[in-house]
């Protein structure tokens, strides 16, 4: 099993900006609680795999998307 | 019953709007932000895209700088409020509604501002160099003004004044309660610093909805702090925006709606609609001026107007003539002082008011004629 990674946000604005985004370039996530043991600074967050991930936060950051990632 | 009171609320509003308020009632539910779960996040989806479209139509870059609000009455005083320190000087108008005069008034009267006034002439209209007179003597952190008159549907130059105002380090404010979805409001394009609208006139949403931008560098104080679905382990307010500003639940099915109508506008397009409108307000005044007796306020330049038109009728009232519209005539119009009492007492219609007539998309050739023959027929009972 490939590993997961968190892409945490600051506010909701970002998750879904995010999930818009991804969504239009074919790109599989999903939208999850935030874990406790990874910070809260907003209640959802978006589990990715590895595989997919550079492609992932390269569409983000293109997005002006504010975000940070975390190792499951 | 013949509406013509659509700078009041507008009405009717397309079908889709209570669709879209439908469909989040009955099938999404859910609370954006506060939750992960499927029902949230299409919640929390439904608030983007309106956001999204709004942006859209304003030419707002990132769409984060637009926070919601109950109407544009609460944006006023949200920008007015946050922005604002003691000290402070501040540029408004003659024609200002009391949505911007009040809260204006206020914060004068605890001596926290001082205020400039910049007069209108008689048809409302207000010139950039008479602000530029005031900068160049005077420190002003910020201007404030309608984009449209509520009471003579006169345009603001608000391109030229937002120029003027980042020539001299000041900023500006707009209300565009009669312009945002009725005429071509371009955030980027204008230069404006914060734009505050309602959902419920030309945008097409319905009422408690509203918003307010604000240009990335400039920080205001939020009115309201409280639960944002972020930072949640922090007892302080998040800085982030829109969380900043919008803390609470948001009318979530209000803003539905809104987005409903915001794309509608955005699919039908502003100038298209303005058109409608304008040609109908033509042609009514056109043919009001013929009324003996009729007095009309606001420019002769169309160009320079909304779909807002006040009059008075010889000898009438202002609230008479609206009575007798509404019994004998089924016309809904509004009679009185609008809510803004310099703006009259500049065009001369103080203190008895106007009678004020605001046509819509929906409205018709038809409905004018009537309303044109209603007003012939009532200017002469008098004579």
């Amino acid at each position: 099993m490939s590993a997961e990674f968190f892409i945490i946000f600051q506010s909701t604005h970002d998750v879904i900006k995010a999930k818009k985004a991804l969504q239009k370039a074919y790109i599989a996530h999903e939208i999850i609680p935030t874990p406790k043991k990874v910070s809260a600074e907003c209640g959802m967050s978006l589990k990715i795999e590895k595989t997919v991930l550079d492609q992932a936060l390269e569409i983000l950051r293109l997005k002006g998307v504010l975000f940070r990632i975390d190792l499951l | 019953m013949i509406y013509f009171d659509n700078a009041a609320t507008s009405f009717p509003k397309p079908k889709v709007v209570m669709a879209a308020m439908e469909n989040y009632f009955f099938n999404i539910g859910g609370n954006t932000g506060r939750s992960g779960h499927k029902m949230a996040i299409e919640a929390s989806e439904l608030v983007f895209d309106t956001r999204e479209y709004l942006a859209e139509l304003f030419n707002i870059k990132d769409s984060a700088r637009m926070v919601f609000t109950k109407n544009v009455t609460e944006s006023l005083n949200l920008a007015i409020n946050g922005f604002l320190k003691k000290g402070d000087q501040v540029i408004t108008t003659s024609m200002e509604h009391n949505s911007v005069m009040r809260p204006l008034r206020y914060l004068e009267q605890i001596g926290k501002i001082k205020i400039f006034i910049v007069q209108a002439n008689q048809e409302g209209i207000v010139d950039p160099v008479a602000f530029e007179d005031i900068l160049r003597k005077e420190k002003i952190k910020l201007i404030v003004l309608s984009h449209a008159s509520n009471v003579t549907g006169t345009v603001a130059p608000i391109s030229a004044i937002a120029q003027i105002a980042k020539n001299y380090g000041s900023h500006t404010l707009i209300d565009a309660a009669q312009t945002a979805g009725a005429y071509p409001v371009d955030v980027t394009a204008d230069g404006l610093d914060m734009l505050a609208f309602t959902g419920h006139k030309a945008l097409m949403g319905p009422q408690g909805t509203g918003g307010l931008y604000i240009r990335e560098g400039i920080e205001i104080e939020p009115l309201m702090r409280g639960g944002t679905g972020s930072n949640s382990e922090r007892e302080i307010q998040p800085e982030l925006m829109p969380d900043q500003l919008e803390s609470g639940t948001l009318n979530i099915i209000g803003i539905a709606g809104l987005g409903a109508g915001v794309k509608y506008v955005l699919e039908h397009g502003v100038m298209k609609i303005r058109q409608i409108e304008m040609d109908l307000t033509e042609i009514f005044i056109r043919n009001a001026a013929k009324i003996a007796g009729v007095r009309l306020y606001g420019p002769q330049d169309i160009n320079k107007r909304v779909s807002v038109v006040s009059l008075n009728i010889f000898g009438y009232d202002p609230s008479e003539v609206a009575y007798t519209l509404d019994r004998d005539y089924d016309i809904a119009c509004r009679p009185g002082l609008h809510c803004a009492p310099s703006a009259h007492k500049t065009i001369g219609a103080f203190p008895q008011g106007t009678i004020r007539f605001a046509f819509g998309p929906f409205n018709n050739i038809e409905e004018i004629n009537i309303s044109l023959k209603a007003l012939n027929q009532i200017s002469k009972r008098k004579e």
